[in-house]
């Protein structure tokens, strides 16, 4: 989980361009919308993109956007449980 | 009816402010843009989407806007001839790398035309009259002419106007092939923004006298008859001219066409150039009205742009003269307020 949850930071700061931000400065636990790491709606469909190019896996039902992607941890917990599915 | 630039803001290979400051001078077949720090207009998570084109539109136009000290324009009128070329690219490479499938939205937001004009008003909070020509090495005097037409429709206005092109390495590596930059043609990119009012302020830099446009004339006669009777429409005689800010690029066919019809015409009337310090892009006339009226208000034309005479002390009127490739030729009249 924890090695998951560092390679996602790395992917959400090259797929949104986040300049001028470390995998460090995002907290595992810190909410990625508003008032966490400040992304809006244009970046929830990068992060949908993110998970179907770099994890195979896509968001079926669009109402549990906000749950996934809540903070890394949220999204890393639905990656395992995806693919425990698929395998 | 007088139109007065109240307010300019440029990025380009010089340095930003007023024209003369420190001249640049580069080597090559591309001229870097001097970037200012965007992020003194730009917030740092909007940043990361724009590309190039945007970012210089946007700090240009807060330039202009800062110095002419007015925050919120009555209208948002600009012209570009590539528009956002650098995302354009990544919106096609993706499209093509990854069959049409998983296509990401910010590239494609970002690559139209008037998204430039667009993240202006944006962050301006304007909801004023908002418009982008796109018509090649015409697309800024477009944008200039509908500025004068608001102008003249309702002098009360404040009116935003500007250009911006850039050049990415695909653009770059596609023109070069296409012979644009053979000789000693350096390519160029940038952005100008004016405030343009009818009414003379503290802040004006020069008066916009007149712009016209000849398409495709038949030969350099046609030319110089077409640029003496533009001169006489507005009351000008060419040897009334304090300088002639020309285009030329360091190509021998282009510059010998402005030779031609400058020794019909303009007889001891010195002679620049501004594409030595800007490149060559299809919207550099907008870096050329930022030079000219710097140099209007300054009193002060740079000897490195003298291509024939002295670079005259105290200009009161300076006619820019542009041609690209022979087919789109602009006038721009601007004299000192």
């Amino acid at each position: 989980m924890e090695k998951l949850m560092q390679d996602l930071k790395e992917q959400i700061i090259q797929q949104l361009n986040l300049q001028e931000v470390k995998p460090e400065d995002i907290g595992d636990d810190q909410p990625l919308f508003k008032e966490g790491l400040g992304l809006d709606s244009i970046d929830a469909l990068e992060l949908i993109v993110l998970l179907q190019q770099h994890h195979n896996i896509r968001v079926a039902k669009p109402e549990d956007g906000p749950n996934i992607f809540y903070s890394v941890r949220t999204m890393a917990e639905y990656i395992t449980a995806e693919k425990a599915k698929q395998a | 009816m007088r139109i007065f630039i109240q307010g300019a803001g440029c990025v380009s290979a010089q340095d930003s402010g007023v024209f003369p400051g420190e001249i640049r001078r580069y080597e090559g077949d591309r001229l870097p843009v001097a970037d200012p720090d965007y992020k003194q207009w730009i917030d740092i998570k909007q940043i990361r989407r724009m590309g190039r084109a945007i970012k210089m539109g946007v700090a240009a136009s807060h330039m202009s806007l800062e110095a002419a000290g007015f925050p919120n324009p009555d209208a948002i009128i600009m012209g570009t001839a590539y528009g956002c070329l650098a995302d354009t690219g990544v919106f096609l490479q993706k499209m093509v790398s990854q069959h049409e499938d998983m296509l990401t939205p910010t590239a494609f937001i970002q690559s139209t035309h008037n998204t430039v004009a667009g993240q202006i008003a944006l962050l301006l909070g304007c909801h004023a009259y908002n418009n982008t020509f796109v018509h090649g090495a015409f697309s800024f005097e477009n944008a200039l002419q509908d500025s004068l037409l608001l102008l003249a429709e309702d002098p009360s206005r404040q009116i935003l106007t500007g250009a911006t092109d850039e050049i990415t390495e695909y653009s770059h590596t596609i023109l070069r092939r296409f012979g644009l930059y053979r000789q000693a043609v350096s390519a160029g990119e940038g952005a100008a923004f004016f405030v343009l009012s009818a009414e003379k302020g503290a802040t004006s830099l020069a008066q916009l006298t007149a712009v016209e446009m000849l398409y495709r004339p038949a030969s350099e006669k046609e030319t110089a008859d077409q640029l003496a009777a533009f001169l006489l429409r507005n009351g000008v005689q060419p040897g009334g001219l304090s300088l002639v800010l020309t285009g030329r690029n360091g190509d021998e066919g282009n510059d010998a066409y402005y030779a031609t019809v400058e020794r019909s015409l303009f007889g001891d009337t010195p002679i620049a150039a501004f594409k030595p310090f800007c490149g060559e892009y299809p919207t550099a006339t907008a870096f050329a009205v930022w030079m000219a009226a710097g140099c209007l208000n300054r009193g002060v034309v740079p000897q490195e742009a003298m291509v024939k005479g002295a670079a005259p002390a105290q200009p009161e009127r300076i006619l820019i003269w542009n041609h690209h490739h022979g087919k789109h030729h602009s006038f721009i009249l601007l004299e000192k307020c």
